[in-house]
């Protein structure tokens, strides 16, 4: 069933709104949800949060035989479903296109852009190596769940710790965490998701180019004549820019955005890895972590 | 990914299927009608081969996946399962078919005018024959032509074109090797505004050196639309010079002087 | 572009997003769109102006309604009091069971029987050829069948066209010499039948309920079979090579098949079908 669409003087609302620049929740307009987010107990459960939008990211780590084209590397898989529980909209099934959009760009981000060393979850060469499982539960949709699911996958990689593994001759020896001190996976980058909404401006100013929002909430998504998604990093390079279809940009405001990007990138990052620290210094007193 | 064993861009400046860096694959189009589709398009970049045919405005076949306001758009496609070198069969449901397929509905949703047909259906059917690279290019160009060629009144061409950097240097239109190989986008443009639906990448860029290829490819896709352009007139002149040439001469009764020009 | 001169923008060919006048000085018409000032084209075909309206017409596209257009279909659905019926058209056409004719004279009113035996006159799948009546508030048309000149088709075959390639004649209901009834329809559908006689399509009484909504074909002579297939086939050449189809042309193509003495298959091979055409072109 198609979810009702938002009322006329509902779209009209949010429209003019966003002409004088108020958004509905009173954000400016390029303002971020500030990200919640809470660790479990375990190392490499993440829950995030954007506003009322949930997600939890889990990651398991087996020993499994590698591929035998790629015999020399560990393997990634994601697994992610929206299931009725985050909104009505989706059934389980046949996936719908939002599903499709988030399940592709979550393997850009996390596992095309090489964000973690493939080669170093290799313990044994053609016989043992690595296999990460990253489990994203979609808890509730309001809006942007791409953003947020990207942002709790990434953190939980790198909060997870994996045991340390011995390899003499052909024998491997696994150290539980009690043992020796497990380690982190080797990260090239840190790769964090933005998306953009973009609304028409309003017909009275003389500008063409549409009016940009960042971070846009269930309504706004909805509402929006297009939405327009980059993944990068703190080092100003862009791992995915993914604009499909929707309102036509000119280049100049494409470029605008990437840069605005580019500033939020690293307010993230370093947001993230402040949460980070702020984890590993309670639980330093649990165990010994590196 | 692959092996960088094959050199993308050598010492003289040429790429591995001897092209200048900023030369394009050869184009061809055949716009001839495919069966009972109102439009029909084959398009071939290089050794990329699309076939699209478009059906509609008709009746939707789901009465309550009709719009009240505006005409709704399917997509669908398939790949054929010996169109890369290693025979595989995909299955409709493959994520990589329905994200290209999704992408392709969103990039012409805003162009096609559907306000005027409302509670009707558009189905686009693309069907990949050879693949060498450029997929998304060569679907959404020839999308465009199976559209005008079934008359549905589009804002404007959409023209794409693919792009990547080797070490500094900014590629054209790349084919299979240089894709597995370097950070690639790809771009669609309406040639009269010169505004941009669609810009998708997928690898590790600078920002910088994007921008750069990014403003090229944004001119490169103005070349493209001038083979496009040309290939519908072409087409057009043609149906329109048979259908004037019997007005002339068998149906004299028609407005004098009045058939078309040939030019 | 130059659009003082009336020729210019009557021949012109144009593309989508051409622009092709100020919006200032014209009207847009169908085929076009206004940004910025400008009439631009949305599809790709010929620039027509009358006054002040510019439109473009596609070469190429689906059946566009206008009222009062004969037009073929083939019933798709069968709702309460209304047949849907597919005329190559962007919606299905509606046809009201208030406007069609119904057994036990023309002037009477509809019953709740009717209703229940609808399926009686037209079901799924059946042929039709009808008038376009008025059109809904989304642009659907409505048809009627009120004259006995329309109803249900019988003792032929139906051939697909282009719909620009028929244009608006004196009658759409041709007879050719040979005994083969055409009906062109606007939308494309052309039926082609055996010839009925004038006086054997309208009864004394004027309709013949069991006659017009019957299923059964009546009996045709193979010469006239053939002479079906043959027409048929020049049609289906001549869209292929995108000749209009007129009165004019098809006599004359039918008597040139007759005098080069082709068969209704020769017509299938290439060459015969070129030849066909180069005669119809060289036609003064």
């Amino acid at each position: 069933m198609r979810p009702p669409s938002p009322s006329i003087p509902e779209k009209e609302f949010i429209q003019i709104s966003l002409q004088q620049s108020l958004r509905i929740d009173g954000r400016q307009m390029l303002e971020q949800r500030e990200p919640s987010i809470t660790f479990g107990p375990e190392l490499g459960w993440v829950e995030c949060g954007l506003g009322k939008t949930k997600v939890i990211a889990q990651i398991e780590a087996k020993i499994v035989k590698p591929t035998p084209e790629r015999p020399y590397e560990g393997i990634i898989t994601i697994h992610s479903e929206l299931s009725p529980m985050a909104s009505t909209e989706y059934d389980t099934g046949r996936p719908t296109e939002e599903e499709v959009t988030i399940t592709r760009m979550l393997d850009k981000v996390i596992r095309r852009s090489d964000t973690i060393d493939k080669e170093s979850l290799c313990i044994l060469a053609k016989r043992r190596v690595w296999h990460l499982r990253l489990t994203l539960h979609f808890l509730s949709d309001d809006g942007n769940m791409l953003d947020c699911g990207c942002l709790a996958g990434i953190i939980a990689l790198k909060h997870f710790r994996r045991p340390e593994v011995e390899v003499i001759g052909d024998d491997v020896t696994i150290h539980p965490p009690t043992e020796r001190a497990p380690v982190p996976l080797a990260m090239h980058h840190t790769p964090l998701c933005l998306t953009f909404a973009f609304f028409p401006p309003s017909p009275t100013s003389d500008t063409t180019s549409a009016l940009v929002l960042l971070d846009p909430s269930y309504l706004e998504q909805r509402l929006s004549t297009g939405l327009m998604s980059v993944a990068l990093n703190a080092q100003r390079e862009l791992c995915v820019v993914h604009k499909l279809g929707g309102v036509p940009m000119e280049i100049g405001e494409v470029m605008g955005v990437l840069d605005i990007a580019v500033k939020r990138a690293k307010e993230l990052n370093r947001l993230v890895e402040d949460k980070l620290e702020e984890d590993w210094n309670t639980r330093k007193r649990i165990v010994e972590v590196r | 990914m692959a092996s960088s064993r094959i050199e993308v861009l050598n010492q003289g400046g040429y790429r591995s299927d001897g092209r200048k860096q900023h030369e394009l694959r050869s184009i061809a189009i055949d716009l001839a009608p495919q069966g009972v589709a109102d439009g029909a398009a084959t398009i071939t970049h290089g050794l990329t081969t699309v076939l699209v045919s478009v059906f509609g405005p008709r009746e939707a076949k789901l009465r309550s996946q009709t719009l009240h306001d505006r005409a709704t758009i399917s997509v669908e496609v398939g790949v054929a399962a010996f169109s890369t070198g290693e025979r595989r069969k995909r299955s409709k449901g493959d994520k990589r078919l329905l994200e290209l397929a999704s992408t392709i509905k969103a990039t012409f949703e805003p162009v096609i005018q559907t306000a005027l047909y409302p509670r009707s259906q558009i189905d686009i059917y693309l069907h990949v024959l050879e693949q060498d690279g450029s997929l998304l290019q060569t679907c959404i160009n020839g999308t465009t032509l199976a559209l005008i060629n079934a008359g549905i009144p589009l804002l404007d061409f959409v023209c794409a074109v693919s792009g990547g950097v080797h070490v500094a240097s900014p590629l054209l239109d790349l084919n299979q090797l240089e894709e597995n190989d370097v950070p690639h986008l790809t771009l669609a443009l309406m040639p009269k505004t010169k505004k941009i639906t669609l810009v998708t990448m997928e690898t590790r860029l600078h920002v910088e050196r994007f921008e750069e290829i990014f403003r090229l490819a944004a001119r490169a896709a103005e070349v493209i639309h001038q083979e496009m352009r040309a290939a519908i007139r072409i087409k057009a002149n043609t149906l329109v010079a048979s259908m004037g040439s019997t007005r002339a001469t068998v149906d004299g009764t028609d407005r004098d002087g009045n058939h078309m020009d040939e030019d | 572009m130059d659009l003082d001169d009336d020729e210019a923008l009557n021949s012109k060919l144009t593309c989508p997003g051409e622009a092709i006048t100020s919006s200032h000085a014209y009207m847009r018409g169908h085929g076009t769109y206004v940004d910025s000032d400008e009439v631009i084209a949305s599809v790709a075909g010929t620039i027509e102006r009358v006054n002040k309206l510019v439109t473009v017409r596609a070469v190429h596209t689906r059946y566009n309604p206008e009222v009062g257009d004969l037009v073929v279909g083939r019933i798709t659905e069968v709702q309460p009091r209304r047949w849907k019926v597919d005329a190559n058209s962007r919606q299905d056409a509606v046809l009201m069971l208030s406007s069609v004719n119904l057994p036990g004279g023309v002037q009477r009113r509809k019953l709740e029987s009717d209703e229940l035996q609808m399926r009686n006159f037209f079901e799924e799948s059946d042929l039709l050829v009808a008038e376009v009546q008025a059109f809904f508030s989304d642009g659907a048309m409505s048809l009627h069948t009120r004259s006995l000149k329309y109803g249900k088709l019988r003792n032929g075959q139906l051939v697909t066209v282009p719909p620009i390639l028929v244009r608006r004649l004196k009658s759409h209901f041709l007879t050719l010499p040979c005994g083969v009834d055409l009906i062109l329809g606007l939308n494309g559908y052309i039926w082609v039948s055996k010839h009925v006689k004038e006086n054997e399509q309208e009864g004394e009484e004027g309709f013949d309920a069991e006659a017009v909504y019957s299923n059964q074909n009546d009996y045709i002579e193979e010469a006239t079979r053939s002479a079906i297939s043959r027409v048929t086939n020049i049609i289906s050449i001549l869209a292929s090579h995108f000749m209009p189809l007129t009165d004019v042309v098809l006599l004359g193509a039918y008597e040139w098949v007759v005098d080069q003495d082709y068969q209704a298959k020769d017509l299938l091979q290439e060459d015969v079908g070129d030849a066909l055409v180069t005669a119809m072109r060289g036609r003064t």
